[in-house]
């Protein structure tokens, strides 16, 4: 125990910590310039020097630790004069421009000067002169309203660990760059741009527009992007957007992704959609909700008449909230009596869920994402979730700098520098790896016995040593018993898995192997989820197999319980899933289709075909705020809103269901009230008033969702289980097979080259396409391959090159990366000439995802200039 | 009196590890070996060694915090920064006889516990690199050096580190930050070196000559050792004296020595007998005097008692001749130029000192500018993160009070 | 520049007797300032590389460093001192020799790329001040007229 005195208020403490945090714990304020919570006291400012009785310095209280019976005064006569001399000192160089600096009215520097002086300027010299440099494509810096507390710089090192900016030169020449001096060239993070306490550094999206003082309210909602789901403030005047800033929560602390901070201006696009359009003639024309709405009811109702229900199927997208959702499927299942409903939540998400929580029981995946930074190793496999998932990602890099064990399979950018070991194994040798890995741990541990099934299966598991595998994965021997040894020693380890590992020809037998190493080191999971609400997608039962709270249609006493509230018939035959959705239309089977915001001639591969799929449909109805490939060959599209123009629940990865709220108006309609209508006119009455109204349903339907108030979820906190009912897992695991891993030890033919899909930081599938911010810093379509390849080659990064399988090819930038193996390329979703346009349509047909491994390509070098003609 | 720092420097070869065994070098190793760590300290103690790089913290003191943290590795750091303007004595220890310091080093290293040392070596210096590289190579083979030291179980590795022209890394965090391949900032104290140093491990920074006294005073015995000097800050003593001098050069004499011995007698008067005009007595950091402070011993506590500073014990002498305004805007223009910008007071207000110090120096002074010039200084010191600023006030506001009739005669009337 | 194969062997030495990577940082940039004559953008990417350092973290530390030079400079690097104890005794005067006999002005080169010209804080080289090193060779008791007898030898 503690005791401090500030200010002659007696303060008791339980642990030393500083005399800051002391005095803010009594409610004393003691002024700040360098000083932030989440990043390592610096004492650089100088302004929180306070007076300790009995030392005759002053100290500064950001850094200093409290020590039994210590008297600190903190607005003393000598305190205040020193706070003055700073003040003064940080003044002489700081440019007297608050009327044209857009951080004026919240700016701390200003704020402090008003609060302790000086009043006037005694230095006479010249200030230092710096060019505002405007190179960069988001932030603009100014340099003379650089106060050099360096809270940017260490922002980037310790927190984001992206080390893009620094100090260079020193003393009074000191100043904050990037490498190139101009661009940043960095991950657009712009948490740099929370921490300035000056106008030093700027969004340039925001320059000239913001004043603190013009907003007029400010709405709490969730990011858009991806399954994170970090909390920001948007700053509201008129109805438009002015600023988003990120909210001091415990989720994202102060901290957002490029995607979260300057992505959301996508919804500002001119292109927006703001009327409903019909095909009249091959052409789509502007129309009005009415006819746009009949036109489609009486379509639907032609088809379900003429071809059964089973030949209608919707889509949903991801970003969609759980009202729509939940809507959504009601309507299918209702009113169009179809089970046929799925996500691109169905291609890896789903199914991992799925796969784990009948073997763990629901719920096995809702962990907290601060967790990950406590556990005691990290386990990363099947995608890079520093640019998936990138404030997850974050957690992964601290834990990384706190000495926790991060072993990364797959290519992983982001977390190269924050990795024990990484490798990139052989293309189609990752089953092998993991067998491997299994295997070797289940020699070395005692298994619990808690769950002897499972456990019998595991014994089962193939008996492979590293040596065994060595060659086939390419992975040197000595580095995978050090990750081995590594793995081996966790006890409560993170388990971070992605896409990559489950939309992959042996998918379901990963998952099984994964689940085994999740039950052998006692882990706790976190599914990499690009969209906002893939995790509510399938809670609200937009699954073709599943109700809403992820009960099996097949569980009739469920499916009576959601007739009787529904007071209707729910079809029990299982639906389609979104691929056999597509391969049902291209072969006449699915008539019509119902895509409300997913863009499927866009997010899935062999673009050709889909297009040929769609094409073939009979009727074909995209609600979207864009109008997007798909919709342009829609015979009707509904506009909708965007997140930002309407009410709803996000549920994020680690299942805490949050709000998203209204900001701004908008053209569309709200996508839960164009499908009521629909239902309407197609005899299904939905009687809601509003989101709130859906949402209370969704609290009676739901053994999940149980009972749950819009207050629970305002007041925060709202974390699985809630007050649900999750089940519990399936005992008798008969369903689950032994893999036989041996056909799989097949090592890649020497020369072939694979492609895989890259994930790129900047650019999150539809919406950033339409976001001018992340336009600016998304890279060109592009080829990364190793620098071995380049070389053979002859190909250096700028230079163009064909790629092409069988009977498709685009032409792409290349990149050199030093760190691919030789036999693997990486090619993004970019623009036109993404992945998806050469890659072919391939099933995994026990986990219905398209595969997108073990795609061969062949790269060459376009001619001797650079010229892509 | 026999010399113990500078002993055999006049012989050409007094560099190489045979010359330096003959004339009984490495002999306290042997000794200090024979002692537990505690008693080599403990003999320190009683020697009431000070540091001889500028603050004076007692030796031994130092030592028992390290000696007493449990963390494992240790670090002892030589700091062989020397770049207190007016200071070259630490040279000539590692250009003539780096053998003795390897082995104060040595000693020190066993008396704490350190496995791995460093000499951080100022890049100004690369003939005492080349030099020190080959003494580090020799004493490795005469097993001076290495995994068990003179076969008695005692393991210890020292290799050169260079820096690049920054002052301030003779501050002992600086000095261990930019060992650590970052920016030479000071770190925020505490947690101190001692206990979270390089790498966070304990560690013991200490001067060239101040580790180089250590052999000799487990030769003679610490309560001998004590016996030098001026009873308060006992022991022997490099000066290094510069300046208008007749003889200029490094002089080992005890501590206490005064300063009229030093100039007069040492270095035979003020060069062409001019007039002896101002003594800046512990280099630049270290306020300036005026003649009638000669009589004054050179040692921590009797220059503090005459309002300056013992320092690194450099002694700069200016004659009638020099124009101390020009003087005291050099000394700004260096602190400036050395500021590493960390911290408020000292990057903005020393060139802020500097600029008015230039305007008054060129004869654009405004009558009111002296005290505008004390009153900045004065908003420095006692706030800055480390002691470069607060050196930087104290000096500029030496010139002024000693001098004030120089600046005045320059100001716009 | 690149880093050639004996810069890189020098490296991966140092990087051997250090525990930390980072910790070779100033060795390194020492080896790169000495084999090029100063420090370019490429150099410190590729070191970065080497010592899995972030660029932008090494550009902060490199400027921090008044010897390490972000210019190309001439065939020999003149690092004159002109602190207290070398002014008081005439070396502010040799600039002006310095600039009167090569044209050459602090932190700049002469047109032949023959000289570069620093200006540096003390040497440690008072008693023998004025003085100067000459890449790595002080030279001490400068005069207007040996100043320049010395630095003819410097071709």
């Amino acid at each position: 125990m503690i005791t401090v005195t500030i200010n002659g208020k007696k303060i008791t403490l339980q642990k030393p910590v500083t005399i800051l945090e002391a005095a803010k714990i009594a409610g004393i304020k003691i002024p700040t310039l360098c000083h932030h919570e989440m990043i390592k006291a610096y004492g650089g400012c100088r302004l929180c020097l306070v007076e300790i009785e009995g030392v005759p310095r002053l100290q500064t209280a950001c850094s200093q630790p409290v020590a039994d019976g210590l008297i600190v005064l903190t607005e003393t006569e000598r305190v205040i004069e020193a706070r003055k001399a700073v003040l003064e000192f940080l003044l002489i160089n700081h440019p007297l421009d608050c009327p044209i600096c857009d951080k004026a009215g919240e700016c701390t520097l200003q704020n402090l000067v008003i609060k302790y002086g000086p009043a006037a300027g005694r230095f006479a010299e010249g200030k230092r002169k710096y060019l505002e440099n405007y190179e960069d494509p988001l932030i603009v810096r100014n340099m003379e309203r650089c106060i050099l507390c360096a809270k940017c710089v260490r922002m980037c090192d310790d927190v984001q660990g992206a080390s893009a900016i620094a100090i260079t030169n020193r003393g009074a020449k000191s100043y904050v760059e990037p490498f190139s001096g101009g661009r940043f060239n960095c991950e657009y993070c712009g948490n740099c741009l929370t921490v300035c306490p000056t106008g030093a550094i700027l969004s340039k999206m925001h320059k000239h527009i913001y004043r603190p003082w013009l907003i007029e309210k400010e709405v709490e909602t969730v990011c858009s992007f991806c399954g994170v789901g970090c909390s920001m403030i948007l700053q509201i005047r008129g109805n438009s957007i002015i600023r988003n800033i990120p909210k001091t929560n415990k989720l994202n602390s102060e901290l957002l992704c490029n995607k979260g901070r300057f992505g959301y201006d996508y919804i500002n696009n001119s292109n927006r959609l703001n009327t409903p359009l019909i095909k009249k003639d091959g052409q789509l024309q502007p129309a009005t909700w009415e006819e746009a709405l009949t036109y489609t009811a009486n379509k639907l109702k032609e088809i379900k008449e003429e071809k059964g229900s089973e030949a209608i199927a919707g889509i949903i997208s991801g970003r969609c909230t759980n009202e729509e959702a939940y809507v959504f499927q009601k309507f299918f299942r209702l009113a169009l009596r179809s089970n046929n409903i799925d996500s691109s939540a169905g291609f890896a998400y789903a199914p991992a869920q799925k796969f784990l929580e009948k073997i763990f029981g629901q719920g096995v995946t809702a962990n907290s994402i601060h967790g990950i930074s406590n556990s005691d190793g990290i386990f990363v496999i099947g995608g890079d979730p520093a640019f998936v998932n990138p404030v997850l990602g974050l957690q992964i890099r601290s834990a990384y700098k706190k000495c926790i064990p991060v072993i990364t399979v797959g290519y992983a950018d982001g977390l190269r520098n924050f990795s024990s070991c990484q490798f990139v194994p052989n293309p189609l040798t990752e089953t092998a790896l993991l067998a491997a890995l299994v295997s070797e741990i289940r020699d070395k541990k005692t298994l619990s016995g808690e769950r002897p099934a499972f456990e019998e299966i595991i014994n089962k598991v193939q008996r492979l040593t590293p040596r065994d595998i060595s060659d086939t994965c390419a992975i040197a021997l000595d580095e995978l018993n050090e990750a081995l040894a590594i793995l081996s020693d966790m006890t409560n380890p993170s388990i971070i898995i992605g896409r990559d590992i489950v939309q992959t020809m042996n998918g379901h037998i990963n998952l099984m192997l994964l689940a085994a190493l999740v039950y052998l080191l006692n882990g706790r999971v976190y599914l990499m989820s690009e969209l906002p609400n893939e995790q509510g997608l399938l809670d609200m039962g937009c699954q073709p197999d599943m109700l809403p709270s992820g009960r099996p249609l097949a569980i009739e006493t469920f499916r009576r319980r959601c007739e009787e509230i529904f007071g209707a018939e729910i079809p029990s035959k299982p639906g389609l899933t979104f691929v056999e959705i597509i391969d049902a239309a291209f072969y006449g089977k699915i008539k019509a289709l119902f895509v409300q915001g997913e863009n499927v001639l866009f997010s899935l591969p062999n673009i050709e075909y889909v297009r040929n799929a769609i094409e073939n449909l009979e009727f074909l109805v995209v609600q979207d705020i864009f109008l997007t490939e798909t919709a342009r060959i829609a015979d009707v599209v509904l506009p909708g809103l965007s997140w930002a123009e309407k009410n709803g629940s996000y549920t994020n990865l680690e299942r805490k269901i949050q709000f998203t709220k209204k900001a701004v108006d908008g053209h569309g309609m709200e996508q839960w009230k164009a499908i009521a209508e629909l239902s309407k006119i197609l005899g299904f009455d939905m009687n809601y008033s509003s989101e709130a109204d859906i949402f209370s349903e969704i609290a009676k339907v739901s053994l999940l969702y149980k009972n749950l108030t819009t207050k629970d979820i305002i007041a925060g906190d709202c974390i699985w289980p809630y007050k649900g009912e999750p089940l519990r897992h399936d005992t008798h695991i008969g369903w689950l097979e032994v893999p036989d891993i041996l056909p799989l030890m097949k090592k890649p033919e020497i020369g072939k080259i694979y492609c895989y899909k890259d994930a790129c930081l900047f650019y999150a599938e539809n919406s950033s396409r339409y976001s001018s911010a992340l336009q600016s810093i998304s890279p060109a379509p592009y080829v990364k391959i190793s620098n071995a390849l380049a070389d053979r080659l002859s190909i250096s990064t700028g230079d163009y090159v064909n790629v092409s399988t069988e009977n498709r090819n685009i032409t792409l930038l290349a990149k050199r990366d030093p760190h691919l193996p030789e036999n693997i390329a990486l090619i993004a979703n970019l623009d036109d000439k993404g992945i998806f346009n050469i890659i072919n349509w391939k099933l995994n047909h026990v986990i219905k995802t398209p595969i997108l491994d073990g795609n061969e390509v062949i790269i060459k070098k376009i001619g001797g200039n650079n010229n892509p003609s | 009196m026999e010399k113990v720092l500078l002993k055999n420097i006049h012989n050409p070869l007094s560099a190489d590890i045979d010359e330096y065994i003959k004339i009984g070098g490495y002999n306290s190793i042997y000794k200090a070996f024979e002692m537990t760590s505690a008693a080599v300290i403990d003999e320190v103690k009683i020697s009431g060694l000070r540091g001889r790089g500028g603050a004076g913290f007692p030796t031994a003191m130092k030592w028992l915090f390290a000696a007493a943290d449990p963390q494992k590795p240790k670090y002892l750091l030589c700091n062989a920064d020397e770049g207190e303007p007016g200071t070259f004595k630490d040279r000539v220890i590692l250009e003539k006889n780096p053998h003795l310091l390897i082995e104060g080093i040595v000693i020190s290293a066993y008396a704490i516990g350190a496995e791995y040392g460093y000499i951080y070596l100022r890049g100004e210096y690369p003939n005492a690199r080349d030099i020190l590289v080959k003494a580090i190579k020799q004493a490795y083979e005469k097993n001076y050096l290495g995994d068990n030291i003179i076969n008695k179980g005692v393991r210890f590795h020292l290799q050169v580190h260079c820096g690049a022209g920054a002052y301030i890394c003779g501050e002992e965090t600086a000095l261990i930050e930019s060992i650590e391949g970052k920016r030479g900032q000071p770190r925020i104290k505490p947690p101190f070196p001692v206990n979270n140093g390089l790498s966070l491990k304990p560690t013991v920074v200490n001067n060239v000559e101040t580790l180089s006294n250590i052999p000799y005073i487990i030769e003679i015995g610490g309560d001998t050792y004590s016996k030098i000097g001026s009873p308060e800050s006992p022991g022997i003593k490099l000066f290094s004296v510069s300046g208008h001098v007749k003889k200029p050069g490094v002089y080992e004499l005890p501590m206490g020595t005064t300063l009229k011995e030093i100039i007069y007698n040492h270095c035979g008067g003020i060069r062409d007998d001019k007039k002896l005009k101002a003594i800046i007595p512990g280099g630049v950091s270290a306020p300036v005097v005026t003649p009638d402070k000669i009589d004054c011993q050179m040692d921590f506590v009797n220059l503090s008692k005459v309002g300056s500073m013992f320092g690194s014990g450099a002694v700069i002498v200016f004659d009638e001749t020099v124009d101390i305004v020009k003087v005291c805007l050099r000394v700004a223009k260096f602190f400036e130029h050395e500021s590493c910008g960390k911290c408020t007071p000292c990057r903005e207000g020393v060139s802020w000192m500097r600029a008015i110090i230039e305007r008054i120096s060129s004869s654009y002074g405004l009558p009111e500018d002296l005290n505008l010039l004390m009153e900045v200084s004065n908003n420095i010191s006692g706030k800055t993160l480390c002691a470069l600023g607060d050196g930087a006030s104290i000096s500029v506001q030496s010139f002024i009070k000693n001098f004030r009739n120089e600046f005045e005669e320059k100001l716009r009337k | 520049m690149e880093l050639n194969k004996k810069i890189l062997e020098e490296i991966k030495e140092i990087k051997n007797k250090y525990p930390d990577p980072q910790f070779c940082l100033l060795p390194t940039l020492h080896i790169i300032q000495r084999e090029h004559g100063w420090i370019s953008p490429m150099s410190l990417e590729a070191v970065g590389e080497i010592l899995n350092i972030p660029k932008t973290t090494l550009k902060g530390v490199s400027t921090f460093y008044s010897m390490f030079t972000h210019k190309p400079m001439g065939r020999h690097m003149i690092q004159l001192c002109t602190n207290v104890a070398c002014m008081i005794m005439g070396g502010e005067k040799l600039l002006d020799t310095l600039k009167k006999r090569y044209g050459i002005e602090p932190n700049t080169t002469t047109p032949d790329n023959r000289f570069s010209l620093v200006i540096m804080e003390c040497i440690g080289a008072c008693d023998t001040a004025p003085a100067m090193i000459v890449n790595a060779n002080l030279h001490g008791n400068l005069t207007e007229q040996n100043i320049i007898e010395i630095l003819e030898k410097y071709k």
